[in-house]
C-alpha cells in the first residue's frame, strides 16, 4: 500500500512541504479547453475555444465580461469560475461606486488571489479548481494577468492555460517581441494562431467553438486615446478573423486588416 | 532531512512524544525551498532584496513586485509560498493601520513584529488550519524625530514615535525575521530561502553591528545586497533571475524615512558590482583549485 497519507485536505503539508490538495487544483485547470491572453501596448486580447458536451448541445462560454474595462477567460470547473467572476463583478462594481472611477487591474487580480488563499490555508475549504486569464486596461494602460488556484497571480506579456496550452505557450515565447507593437487586429491573429498550436488533430477552429474578447485604448486622429471597452465576439463575428488564420490564407493576411467585423461573408 | 512523524506529522498542532510540531517543520520546508530574500540593517538604514526566479518568458518584466510595502517607513519581503506572503502582508498593513487609528502614531517595527510573530504562531496552535510557508524579513525606520501626533491633547505622548525621554535614544532602523512557528528575532543581516546559507555566510563578513568607520554605509549595503543575491543565486539548478531592491534611510537620508524601490541607477550599479565581485570569486576558486593540482603532481 503506498497510500499518499498526505492529500486529503488543503491544510496538511507534506514533509517536502508541499500542499498536494493545490496541486490537484492546478491540474484541474489542465482538464479545461484552452485559453490564450495577450497584451501589446494598445490592447489586451483573450481568445478560447470552446467545447460542447454532444454534438447536438451549445457551447460552454469561456469568456466573460467582468466590468467595461475588464474581462476574464476560464479553464477549469465553470463554476467556480462564476463564483470569482461574480465576486469581481462586484467589486468592480463598488470600487466604481466610491471611487467613480475604474478599479485598476492589478487591484482587482489581488482581491481574488487573496481570497483564493484562504481557501488554501482553512480545513473544510477547497481551492478553487479553475485558472483565470485577466485582461483590462487602466491608467497604466492594457495588462495581461494570470490567476492560478494557489492564488498566485502574476502579470504577463502573453499567456496560456488549459489542455495543452503548452504549445500555446510555446508559440507565445517564439513570438514575444513581435506583441508589444500589435495592434488590434494583429494580436488577435497571434492569439488564434497560438490557440491552434493547441488544437488536438484534425480539429480547427469555427466559429461555433472560437471566441475572442478584446479590450484597449484605441489613438484617435487628434491624438487623444479613447478607451474600448472590453467586447466578446462569438459565432459569425469571428468568422473573418479565423479566416484570416487558416491555413491557406497564411500568404495573404492583409485581406482581413479591415474591421473583421464588418465582412458579409 | 528532517525525520518523518509516523503518524503525528498529519495534522496541524500535534505534538510527537519528543514535543515536536512536524507540520512546522514541513511548512519550514516550503520556505527553504523558496527564491532567496535578504535584509540588511546598516547604521544608517535598512536594505531588502530579493531574488525573483524567471519561471517563464513570459512573465512581464519587472511588473510582479515581491517587496511589499506595510507603513510608510516599513517593508516586507518573503520566502515560500508567495499565496501566503500576500495574506501576511495584508495582515501586517491591517496591523499598521489599526495602530494608527489607536495610538494615533506609525507602529514601530518591533511592535510590528510582534504582531505578526503573533499571527503566524495562532496558525501553529488550530487543527483546522496550517501553518503559513513562509519566513518573512520586516524591516523599518522608526522615527528619530520628535514627530507631532494627529490630534495630540496637550504636549502629547511622552513615549513612543512621537513623545521622546529625555537622553534616551529613539528611533532607527530595525530588522525582524519572522518563521513559520511564529518565532521571531531582531538582526543585523537576516537571509531566507534556498540561498540562504550562502547569504549568511556573506552576511556575516559585514560589519553591521558597530557604529566605527568601518561600518557599512546604506549605499555600500545595496550594493552587498546585490553581490550577496547574485551570491545566493544557483546558476546550475535555476534559469535566470530579476533583482528586486528596496531600502529605507532615516528622515536626513536619502528615502526620508520611507520604504521606497532604490533608484534605477543604483540599481543598475548594484548589479554590475555584484557581475564583477562574483565573476572574480570564480576566477579565485579556479586558480586555487589549479594550484591544488599541481601541488599534486
Amino acid at each position: 500500500m503506498f497510500r499518499n497519507n498526505y492529500d486529503n485536505d488543503s491544510v496538511t503539508f507534506s514533509p517536502q512541504g508541499r500542499i498536494f490538495q493545490v496541486e490537484y487544483a492546478a491540474e484541474a485547470v489542465k482538464q479545461g479547453s484552452v485559453v490564450v491572453g495577450i497584451a501589446s501596448k494598445t490592447h489586451a486580447v483573450l481568445v478560447a475555444i470552446k467545447r460542447n458536451a454532444e454534438e447536438l448541445s451549445s457551447y460552454q462560454k469561456k469568456l466573460f465580461p467582468i466590468d467595461e474595462h475588464v474581462g476574464i477567460a476560464i479553464a477549469g470547473l465553470t463554476s467556480d469560475a462564476r463564483v470569482l467572476s461574480n465576486f469581481m463583478k462586484q467589486q468592480s462594481l463598488g470600487h466604481r461606486l466610491t471611487y467613480g472611477r475604474n478599479m485598476p487591474v492589478r487591484t482587482l487580480v489581488d482581491m481574488i488571489g487573496s481570497k483564493a488563499q484562504i481557501n488554501t490555508q482553512h480545513y473544510g475549504k477547497r481551492p478553487y479548481g479553475v485558472g483565470l486569464l485577466v485582461a483590462g486596461v487602466d491608467d497604466h494602460g492594457p495588462h495581461l494577468f494570470e490567476f492560478q488556484p494557489s492564488g498566485m497571480t502574476e502579470e504577463m506579456v502573453a499567456f496560456a492555460i488549459g489542455a495543452r496550452s503548452q504549445m500555446a505557450r510555446t508559440y507565445l515565447e517564439k513570438n514575444l517581441e513581435a506583441f508589444a507593437d500589435c495592434g488590434r487586429e494583429e494580436l488577435i491573429r497571434h492569439g488564434l494562431k497560438a490557440l491552434k498550436e493547441s488544437l488536438v488533430q484534425d480539429r480547427e477552429l469555427t466559429i461555433d467553438n472560437t471566441s475572442v474578447a478584446i479590450v484597449g485604448v484605441e489613438k484617435q486622429e487628434d491624438g487623444t486615446t479613447k478607451p474600448q471597452p472590453f467586447m466578446v465576439y462569438d459565432g459569425q463575428d469571428v468568422s473573418a478573423w479565423i479566416e484570416s488564420v487558416a491555413d491557406n490564407q497564411e500568404a495573404a493576411p492583409a485581406a482581413a486588416e479591415g474591421e473583421g467585423m464588418d465582412v458579409d461573408s | 532531512m528532517t525525520s518523518i512523524g509516523t503518524g503525528y506529522d498529519l495534522a496541524n498542532s500535534i505534538f510527537s512524544p519528543d514535543g515536536r510540531n512536524f507540520q512546522v517543520e514541513y511548512a519550514m520546508k516550503a520556505v527553504e525551498n523558496g527564491s532567496t530574500s535578504i535584509g540588511i540593517r546598516c547604521k544608517d538604514g535598512i536594505v531588502l532584496a530579493a531574488e525573483k526566479v524567471i519561471t517563464s518568458k513570459l512573465l512581464k518584466q519587472g511588473a510582479n513586485k515581491r517587496i511589499a510595502t506595510v507603513d510608510r517607513h516599513l517593508g516586507i519581503v518573503y520566502s515560500g509560498m508567495i499565496p501566503d506572503g500576500r495574506h501576511f502582508v495584508d495582515r501586517a498593513r491591517d496591523e499598521a493601520r489599526g495602530w494608527r487609528d489607536n495610538y494615533k502614531t506609525p507602529i514601530s517595527t518591533k511592535d510590528l513584529a510582534g504582531r505578526m510573530g503573533g499571527y503566524m504562531q495562532a496558525y501553529t496552535l488550530y487543527q483546522s488550519v496550517r501553518p503559513f510557508g513562509i519566513t518573512a524579513i520586516i524591516g523599518g525606520y522608526d522615527s528619530e524625530l520628535d514627530t507631532p501626533v494627529e490630534g495630540e491633547v496637550g504636549s502629547g505622548p511622552s513615549v513612543g514615535a512621537g513623545g521622546k525621554v529625555e537622553g534616551k535614544k529613539h528611533g532607527g532602523p530595525f530588522l525582524y525575521m519572522v518563521e513559520p512557528s511564529g518565532l521571531y528575532w531582531g538582526y543585523y543581516g537576516a537571509a531566507t530561502g534556498k540561498g540562504r546559507q550562502a547569504a549568511k555566510a556573506e552576511l556575516e563578513k559585514l560589519d553591521l553591528s558597530s557604529d566605527g568607520e568601518s561600518s557599512l554605509t546604506l549605499e555600500q549595503a545595496v550594493k552587498e545586497a546585490a553581490r550577496i543575491i547574485y551570491v545566493a543565486h544557483d546558476d546550475n539548478k535555476d534559469k535566470e533571475f530579476e533583482l528586486e531592491m528596496t531600502w529605507i534611510s532615516g528622515a536626513d537620508g536619502p528615502t526620508k524615512g520611507r520604504h521606497q524601490e532604490v533608484p534605477e541607477a543604483l540599481r543598475k550599479e548594484a548589479e554590475k558590482y555584484a557581475e564583477r565581485m562574483t565573476a572574480k570569486d570564480i576566477e579565485e576558486e579556479e586558480e586555487t583549485k589549479e594550484g591544488g593540482d599541481k601541488m599534486e603532481e
